[in-house]
């Protein structure tokens, strides 16, 4: 139970549910969400090989610590990002976004 | 070439005369275009330069024993290799020559005839690029040379031709002029390329030499002989194509002078004794040329009995007299074309320049009425005009005379006596309707008493009044000079003949010898033609219409210059409108209109389609960003 293996199929499912979120969900809040659960799944990759694999220099550590950090700066800019959509559009529903179609 | 030119006063005179009425043009038109004195004075100054240039040449190389070529590289393409440069022989000495002096007569004469006008610098450019382009025609050593300038020179008769621009009819008559000559030098051109193709070299001494018959088979001489004679028949109004110059008319009267004596027209005659032992290398070309020749100067000869617009009389004659030199120079007879085209210059600059004078006095061109308004008042003119038509129907001891008598001498030369009957009918109706014009001039039905508001004193005999006397002068004053020239100019027959056959090996046939009898049959019927002519309308109560103008059709006929131009008007509006243009405008509308817009059409559909690609939908970037992403990775991995 306690191996390799079952963190990376943890991440792995995370970063499924992510990516299935992200082009599944129409709003771009739940967008928002479903990019922080990838990033998760990422982290959780990283954490789990600098555990079982290379634990000496806690790289991995590092990297999670890097990823935290732009996940949160990303997430301020997505939601002014998306204030700024809602302004406009009075909407945050991606399909109201359209105005560069073809 | 380059280091000495300087020192070689032959080139440097050559030079100088040939490229400084361009660089008076060139000044005009950029410079001093709103300064119609300075500009005049620029142009009158170069082309004085000009003729001070030719007639030290023509005097330092009075004896020449061989061409002098002066040549510089121009163009070498394979093993073709076109020099540019100048050639001084005989011919082109006196050409040269002839064509300085008549521009220089004709620009100080423009002076006064001008003045006041409002285009009068650019007029003064024009004659300046005039001067040069048939200066440097003149001298060209190459035929590829000779035949930009000759292009030139079409360029710049068209500009003066059509100088009263706002004028339609004078901007038609350019449009005409440069239309049809340039049919012609299509054919030259064409010519051009067979004998460079073929013989592989444009140079007008190899073109002479005996080489052409070694290289070229006969029939393709004389097909090129015949091609390269449409420049001729263009640039000189021979049969085909003569009705352009009637219409040339339209321009200033100087001008008419110009083009009718020493630049444009005699620029196909001049090419024809350019070339002239290519030419007679083919026997058929020879007969052609001289049935053009006849035809065309008995078809101008019957044009010019019925118009009454005296500068219409002189054009007619001037296509006439063209094709007196053409039929001279195709009977074989060298010298007497150039030397008929030499006094003919002179003495038909004087017709023109006459006829300009009395067109700017009384404003009209109807002779008769010039002669009602009292036209033989002006002393000069009238007195000039008589001696020159006189010389134009070759009386003696004018100049045409002599050139006359020795183109019949080379008709008789030949095997067929119907040439020479043809001349002789020429003849007679020359000195018929000359005289005829003169003496409606010189002795009109009544002279208008009541013609004094306008031209205050015209009506009576003392020719200029005081207040035009300056201008007056400076329009006589060509006029004296020319007319010295129409004078004495026959005496210089054998002078010039030894001078420009010495080089040609003696002018072929025309050895026939003066015939005697020729000579009294000519005098004698140029006296009768100019004796009908006082019958008609010089004598007290003549009934001033001529035998043609009895006969209705005949008159018709005439008038409608042989309906040639309604020949050439229907060809154009069905053949060339009808047809070639309908086809080509149809070709641009459909085709290239039609591609264009297709193309246009094409591109717009295909955005269209591609637009749906751009669904605008973030998500479904993302998914073909990703799947791009994961093919990559899979492409990597494995």
């Amino acid at each position: 139970m306690n191996s390799l293996y079952t963190y990376l199929f943890l991440a792995a499912l995370l970063f499924s549910l992510g990516i299935f979120g992200v082009f599944q969900r129409r709003s771009l809040i739940g967008m928002l969400i479903a990019i922080e659960l990838m990033l998760n799944g990422a982290s959780i990759n990283f954490m789990a090989f600098n555990r079982f694999l290379a634990p000496d220099p806690i790289v991995g550590q590092i990297y999670t610590l890097f990823i935290m950090g732009i996940a949160a700066a990303e997430a301020a800019i997505a939601l002014s990002i998306i204030v700024a959509v809602f302004r406009r559009l009075r909407s945050i529903n991606i399909e109201r976004a359209q105005e560069l179609r073809g | 070439m380059t280091s000495s030119w300087f020192q070689d006063p032959t080139l440097l005179a050559a030079m100088l005369g040939a490229l400084l009425p361009f660089v008076s043009f060139a000044v005009i038109m950029v410079f001093t275009r709103p300064y119609p004195k300075l500009s005049a004075t620029i142009s009158v100054a170069a082309v004085s330069v000009s003729l001070i240039c030719a007639l030290s040449l023509l005097s330092r190389h009075w004896h020449l024993e061989q061409p002098i070529q002066y040549t510089a590289k121009w163009l070498v393409s394979g093993k073709l290799y076109l020099p540019f440069g100048f050639m001084l022989d005989q011919l082109s000495l006196l050409m040269l020559t002839i064509v300085a002096v008549i521009s220089f007569l004709v620009q100080v004469y423009s002076l006064g005839y001008m003045a006041g006008d409002p285009g009068f610098a650019r007029y003064y450019a024009f004659q300046s690029l005039f001067a040069w382009a048939m200066m440097t025609m003149t001298i060209a050593p190459n035929m590829l040379q000779f035949y930009v300038f000759w292009e030139l020179v079409g360029l710049a008769s068209y500009l003066l031709i059509g100088f009263y621009f706002e004028k339609f009819s004078a901007s038609e008559a350019g449009k005409k002029a440069f239309v049809m000559t340039r049919f012609g030098d299509i054919a030259f051109f064409l010519g051009l390329l067979l004998v460079l193709l073929h013989f592989g070299n444009l140079n007008i001494v190899d073109l002479n030499s005996v080489d052409v018959t070694a290289r070229m088979s006969p029939a393709l001489i004389t097909l090129s002989a015949i091609l390269i004679f449409g420049g001729v028949a263009g640039k000189s109004a021979q049969f085909p194509l003569l009705t352009w110059l009637p219409d040339a008319m339209e321009g200033p009267t100087p001008v008419s002078a110009l083009l009718h004596s020493a630049t444009m027209v005699a620029a196909g005659v001049y090419m024809f004794a350019r070339i002239f032992p290519f030419f007679s290398k083919s026997a058929t070309a020879m007969t052609l040329f001289l049935a053009i020749g006849t035809i065309t100067m008995l078809l101008a000869s019957t044009m010019a009995l019925v118009t009454r617009d005296i500068k219409q009389v002189w054009a007619y004659s001037t296509i006439s007299q063209l094709g007196f030199m053409v039929m001279g120079l195709a009977a074989g007879s060298y010298f007497a074309g150039i030397f008929h085209l030499t006094t003919h210059a002179g003495f038909k600059a004087l017709l023109f320049l006459c006829s300009g004078v009395f067109i700017h006095e009384y404003e009209t061109n109807d002779f008769f009425e010039i002669g009602k308004y009292g036209g033989r008042g002006l002393k000069v003119p009238i007195v000039c005009m008589t001696l020159a038509a006189a010389a134009l129907s070759g009386l003696p001891p004018l100049s045409g005379f002599f050139s006359k008598e020795a183109i019949m001498g080379g008709l008789a030369g030949l095997h067929n006596p119907i040439w020479l009957w043809a001349g002789l009918l020429g003849a007679f109706l020359t000195a018929y309707y000359s005289f005829r014009l003169i003496f409606a001039i010189l002795f009109p039905k009544k002279i208008e008493e009541v013609h004094h508001e306008e031209h205050g004193g015209h009506g009576h005999g003392h020719g200029e009044d005081h207040h035009h006397a300056g201008i007056y002068w400076v329009m006589a004053w060509p006029l004296i000079i020319l007319a010295t020239v129409t004078l004495v100019l026959g005496f210089f027959h054998t002078p010039l003949e030894n001078f420009l056959v010495g080089h040609h090996g003696g002018a072929e046939g025309h050895g026939g010898g003066h015939h005697a009898w020729l000579l009294y049959v000519a005098v004698g019927l140029a006296l009768s033609g100019v004796g009908l002519a006082w019958l008609e309308f010089g004598r007290k109560g003549a009934s001033q219409v001529g035998f043609v103008e009895r006969i209705e059709p005949v008159k018709t006929l005439f008038a409608e210059r042989w309906y040639i131009d309604h020949f050439y008007r229907l060809f154009l509006d069905y053949v060339i409108y009808g047809i070639f243009s309908n086809l080509f405008t149809r070709n641009d509308r459909r085709v290239i209109d039609g591609g264009i817009d297709g193309i246009c059409r094409a591109t717009v559909g295909g955005g269209r389609v591609l637009s749906f690609l751009q669904s605008g939908m973030l998500q479904y970037n993302l998914m073909v960003m990703f799947a791009v992403l994961a093919l990559v990775a899979l492409y990597f991995f494995f």
